[in-house]
């Protein structure tokens, strides 16, 4: 029996404090640990024993506190409570999560006549995970053959192009250069390249030290030369993520900010109506898109045979001045990463000319806890080999994101098997953003299928697939810059100077179908504040437009909705007078 | 009973390190300034001695605009406020609101307080939408 | 195509070092165009509503709108053409006889036009060190700003970023917060600075932070910003003489805003642009008496290096303007080609932070200005020589010199002996400092 196995091995490792049952398939693992490695210890030895997920409920002794976001709704950030706007009413379709998969679930069910409503609890779509990554659409090459995540990323890497298209976002094929260090990696060719066939990579081959050095100068000296994937891309997470819900709700899908699920109300094995903070609906099939709280939506509807685990992951964005430095995305793994899980970061080539370097993958706890460390920091600095040119002093910003891990480390995306109309889309982690369209088609596909047993579903003959892409400005020619001036002066009003951003632009963002509530919504959409000076010169201006378009005082702008205003009154008026009582 | 105060010249940004040899009573204030050292010039004597006995701020703030595109005009005290009452000069200037146009140097507030000090604009203000 | 304005000088930005450019390119008679990014002229200067500036120029107290209208009045008498809310958007060297400079501008009256002039000044001032510039780690919440986003945000909004600050760095913007946030009913728990000695001016800790009794912390910094939405705290540490934070020193500190005043950076992108090297301890080009940084291109102010008093930055915005022009006149006279005088470095020994400008033009009249700063505070003060080949042209005796205070020596080029191809700056300190 696995599960008297793996009982035996936790005793021997862990004595009395943990224990092992199983509940229809799952593996469950239940009592108290000293420390989170311990948990995830135990956590990645029970993978296999059961048919189905692992869900580890072990408590932490240094992490007391993650467990209180085991089974609890996201907190509040202090929203204006009795709004109930959606009480009562009906959709055909709830996707929950408004990550880069909710908003492609979302659009690809817009193409057939279904309602649908999308909630995102945040006060913006992409406000976690999508936001928080480096934007590689991934070759698929590093992918488990067989898994998931492979199946999906080959697909989803194929359909992104025309997809970016349609939505009006840039999109390139930098390629991805794997650098080879030593002689005991280049001979590893033959092994990358059978891994690469079982995956159906696009295309691939072997690059000599010559050809490295003639296609990337800056190269370091030393390198074996490379395994090269020219189906690697390149895209802007969260503008991706928003023109999908922008073209979501041009086609008719109702996008719900703020606004969070609180529990389900089934009827035998149905979900009946879904429960939030904003009023209870009624919904015939519900997509859990919940990123890293996806666990948690499963077990409001008691159906938790799975538990995710936070693996955080640090980049840097180094000045665009250097971006120049390198064409492709380049790494150069150890042997030791060529056969992990995580693929090791290295130097990715963005869409608005940075390099950013990254990401780190560091087990921590915290859903949403993207603290970044020295020591995250400091595990990035050896990318800066591959490239003899780029030095640590060009970074202008890091960041950290949270990859939402299941156990056995793949997605899931199936109809749930005890819950009639719930379908997951969880242990969405990389390559989630490359997979996403794809995931997409399979998630609206089941779906649809499940709609299909209650009601007769057809195309929209009237969905729109392109969405107009906003004006950008800096890209345009002199003379179609001028016309555009001509046009309307306040495209010519620059209001950001590291990013070139015009005052028309960031007024276009605040217009676009999505409502567009903070500064941190208004910078994934238009990108003021995102250069090198990190909006010490721009953000007043900004605030006064976003307070001009909100209709509400300056003092009212949020940098990332409720709870986060920039200012927090006028002066003179004895705010910080009593700041302790 | 004499003591000595070191503190610097806020005269000019050169910031000399003044030494101040003072008089003071038991309640530890100063009453009379016995010997003063470190100035560079006849400027920081004056500034070090009524540093000691009645030291003075002058205020620089802005106040509210009523009717521009501009929200705040900034404004300074005409001459020093004693600096014990600097807070609350500054907290007084809530209750001005101006219109424009003005002139720089345009005086908004005669007699400030009572503290024998002016309030003038320290830029100018165009006219009001 | 779009419309070309030709000047002789076109000086990009309208704040101190600009304004006094474009003036003194104006009065030897060239034709001058001024780029301003911002919808009045006056740079930085007009959200320094504090007191302090111009005492070396007018001997006076001004404020700083009040020392940018004397230059903006004279600005708007003269026949300069101010482009305001003018975005430079690219700079490109005209490769044909003569050189010369074309600007692709992006305005919100003027539209999209070229500025094509011989001569160019570039007097682009500086930016902030962020916090992720100086690795503070933890969350990203609202409340984490530049001395000068505060500045900005309570001088010319007239909005309170927060109720309780920390301030990281003892830079003068960072001192001259302290008090203003004070004073407009913010609670400034304290100035942490990394360093052991403050980073400002001694007039400004005495003004900013004792009258309002506003500690100053050093050899402390903040490590951890805490909080999701909002700042809620910051952890602060001890740190040793080179920096690192000695482990268990750290403590929580209460507040809802951080912050920053960890420095400036010259904004030199249009430099790097048109291919100028920069010089890694100034950040800014590498530049002749008169800011010139070869083939027509001037670079004055804060762009060149970061200033203590806009005294300096205006006194350099004159000569840069007034080389420029003499460039633009000369080219023209000559031409097409401007021929370039005997050059000779300026380099600083040991004890100095770093020397500007980098080179002597010998062909120049009139006296050049070097501006220095020392790596090290010398309470006793010191002389500082300049020499040529083992001969010292000229010393002066400072009374006391502080890293963050800039000095200078004026030399006559004509006292540059034959054959000498470089000045060294040099220090000698006094007994009491040794050691």
């Amino acid at each position: 029996m696995k599960l008297d196995k793996l009982r035996s091995a936790l005793r021997k490792r862990f004595g009395d404090g943990v224990e092992a049952r199983e509940d229809r398939g799952s593996i469950v693992l239940e009592g108290q640990l000293p420390s989170w490695e311990a948990r995830l210890e135990a956590g990645s030895r029970a993978v296999g024993a059961g048919s189905r997920g692992v869900v580890n409920d072990i408590v932490a002794d240094d992490c007391a506190w993650a467990a209180s976001e085991r089974l609890d709704s996201p907190r509040d950030p202090g929203r204006d409570e009795g709004e109930k706007g959606l009480e009562g009413l009906s959709f055909d379709v709830a996707v929950i999560g408004g990550g880069v998969v909710g908003c492609a679930v979302a659009r690809e069910l817009a193409k057939w006549r279904v309602s649908t409503i999308l909630l995102e609890k945040e006060e913006d779509v992409a406000f976690h995970a999508s936001s928080r990554n480096d934007g590689m659409i991934h070759d698929g090459f590093a992918a488990r053959p067989g898994s998931l995540k492979a199946k999906f990323n080959i697909l989803g890497n194929r359909l992104w192009e025309a997809l970016a298209w349609e939505l009006g976002i840039e999109f390139r094929r930098p390629g991805s250069i794997v650098l080879f260090r030593n002689a005991a990696t280049q001979a590893l060719y033959p092994a990358f390249a059978a891994r690469a066939a079982m995956n159906h990579v696009d295309g691939w081959e072997y690059w000599s030290p010559r050809r490295v050095r003639a296609e990337e100068p800056n190269v370091c000296d030393g390198q074996h030369g490379a395994f090269f994937l020219p189906s690697a891309g390149v895209i802007s997470p969260y503008r991706a993520t928003v023109a999908l819900a922008e073209s979501a709700v041009m086609n008719g899908v109702r996008v719900e900010l703020g606004t969070c699920v609180k529990g389900f109300e089934k009827e035998g094995d149905r979900i009946a109506r879904v429960r939030t903070d904003r009023g209870d609906f009624r919904a015939s099939v519900v997509v859990n898109a919940a990123g890293n709280w996806a666990d948690v939506v499963a077990s409001f509807a008691d159906d938790r045979f799975f538990s995710l685990h936070q693996r955080r992951g640090t980049d840097m964005i180094l000045d665009s001045q250097a971006g120049g430095l390198q064409r492709h995305i380049m790494a150069m793994p150890s042997i030791m990463q060529a056969k992990s899980t995580t693929k090791g970061g290295g130097l990715v080539t963005t869409v608005e000319g940075n390099i950013l370097v990254g990401p780190t993958a560091t087990e921590l706890p915290g859903r949403e806890s993207y603290a970044t460390s020295t020591s995250e920091l400091r595990t990035l600095e050896r990318h800066f080999r591959i490239n003899r040119r780029l030095l640590p002093s060009m970074a202008i910003t890091y960041f950290a994101g949270v990859r939402a891990c299941t156990w056995e480390e793949d997605f899931i995306i199936e109809r749930s098997r005890r819950v009639a109309n719930l379908v997951h889309a969880a242990g969405i982690q990389s390559p989630g953003l490359a997979s996403a369209p794809a995931i997409a088609e399979e998630v609206a596909r089941i779906s649809l299928d499940v709609l299909c047993a209650t009601m007769k579903v057809s195309p929209n003959a009237s969905f729109v697939a392109v969405r107009d892409a906003p004006l950008e400005l800096r890209r345009l020619s002199l003379e179609e810059r001028a016309k555009a001036v001509s046009r309307n002066p306040s495209y010519g009003r620059i209001v950001c100077r590291c990013e070139e951003v015009s005052e028309g632009e960031i007024r276009d963002a605040m217009k676009s179908p999505l409502p567009v509530r903070s500064l941190d919504a208004v910078k994934r959409r238009a990108r003021p504040g995102m250069g090198r000076c990190h909006g010490g010169f721009c953000t007043p201006r900004v605030m006064e437009i976003v307070a001009d378009e909100l209709g509400i005082g300056i003092d009212e702008v949020t940098k990332k909705g409720p709870g986060s205003r920039i200012a927090v009154g006028m002066t003179k008026s004895g705010l910080g007078e009593g700041f302790r009582g | 009973m004499a003591e000595t105060r070191r503190f610097v010249c806020i005269v000019c940004p050169r910031g000399c390190a003044l030494e101040v040899d003072v008089d003071v009573d038991v309640a530890g204030e100063g009453k009379a300034v016995l010997a003063l050292r470190g100035n560079a010039c006849a400027r920081g004597e004056v500034y070090g001695r009524s540093e000691i006995v009645d030291p003075r701020r002058s205020l620089t703030s802005t106040v509210r605009v009523a009717n521009g595109k501009r929200r705040r005009l900034p404004v300074r005290s005409t001459g020093t406020i004693p600096l014990p009452r600097l807070r609350e000069a500054a907290r007084a200037l809530d209750g001005i609101v101006v219109e424009g146009p003005l002139a720089c140097g345009t005086v908004i507030a005669v007699d400030f307080l009572g503290l024998g000090v002016d309030i003038v604009a320290t830029d100018q203000l165009e006219r009001g939408m | 195509m779009v419309d070309r304005k030709e000047y002789d000088v076109l000086v990009i930005g309208g704040g101190p070092a600009g304004l006094a450019a474009a003036l003194s390119a104006s009065g030897t008679g060239a034709r001058v165009g001024l780029i301003e990014r911002e919808e009045c002229l006056g740079g930085i200067l007009k959200q320094c509503v504090h007191d302090g500036f111009g005492l070396v120029r007018f001997g006076q107290m001004l404020s700083g709108p009040e020392y940018a209208r004397r230059f903006i009045d004279l600005v708007e008498g003269s026949d300069i053409a101010v482009h305001l809310e003018t975005f430079v958007h690219a700079a490109r060297r005209l490769a044909s006889a003569g050189g010369g400079y074309v600007l692709e501008c992006v305005s919100r009256d003027e539209g999209v036009f070229e500025a094509y002039a011989p001569a160019l000044v570039l007097a682009t001032g500086c930016r902030e060190r962020s916090d992720r510039q100086v690795f503070i780690h933890g969350d990203r919440p609202a409340g984490v700003l530049t001395a000068g986003l505060a500045q900005h945000l309570v001088n010319i909004e007239g909005v309170l970023p927060g109720r309780r600050a920390v301030i990281l760095g003892s830079g003068d913007i960072g001192l001259i917060m302290a008090r203003r946030l004070t004073l407009e009913g913010m609670e400034v728990e304290g100035v942490y600075e990394l360093k052991a000695e403050p980073s400002g001016l001694s007039r400004n800790l005495q003004q900013c932070l004792s009258d309002f009794g506003i500690p100053l912390h050093l050899l402390m910094t903040v490590v951890e910003i805490h909080g999701k939405r909002r700042v809620e705290a910051v952890t602060a540490a001890r740190v040793d003489l080179r920096g690192s934070v000695i482990a268990g020193s750290e403590r929580l500190v209460e507040c809802d805003t951080l912050v920053l005043s960890v420095g400036l950076i010259p904004e030199n992108e249009l430099a790097l642009s048109l291919g100028l090297g920069l010089d890694p301890s100034t950040k800014g080009p590498k530049v002749d008496q008169g800011g010139g940084a070869g083939e027509g291109i001037f670079v004055c102010g804060n762009a060149l290096h970061v200033n203590d008093l806009v005294d300096y930055v205006s006194e350099s915005g004159e000569a840069a303007g007034r080389d420029a022009a003499g460039h633009a006149l000369s080219i023209g006279a000559a031409g097409g080609t401007a021929a370039p005088g005997r050059r000779v470095a300026v380099k600083a020994g040991p004890g100095f932070l770093y020397a500007v400008p980098q080179f002597i033009d010998l062909s120049r009249p009139g006296p050049a200005v070097i501006y220095f700063r020392v790596n090290s505070t010398l309470r006793e003060g010191a002389r500082v020589s300049l020499s040529a080949a083992g001969e010292t042209l000229l010393g002066k005796r400072y009374p006391a010199l502080r890293p963050p205070e800039m000095e200078r020596l004026e030399i006559d080029p004509g006292r540059v002996p034959e054959g000498c191809d470089s000045l060294w700056l040099e220090l000698e300190r006094k007994e009491a400092d040794l050691g």
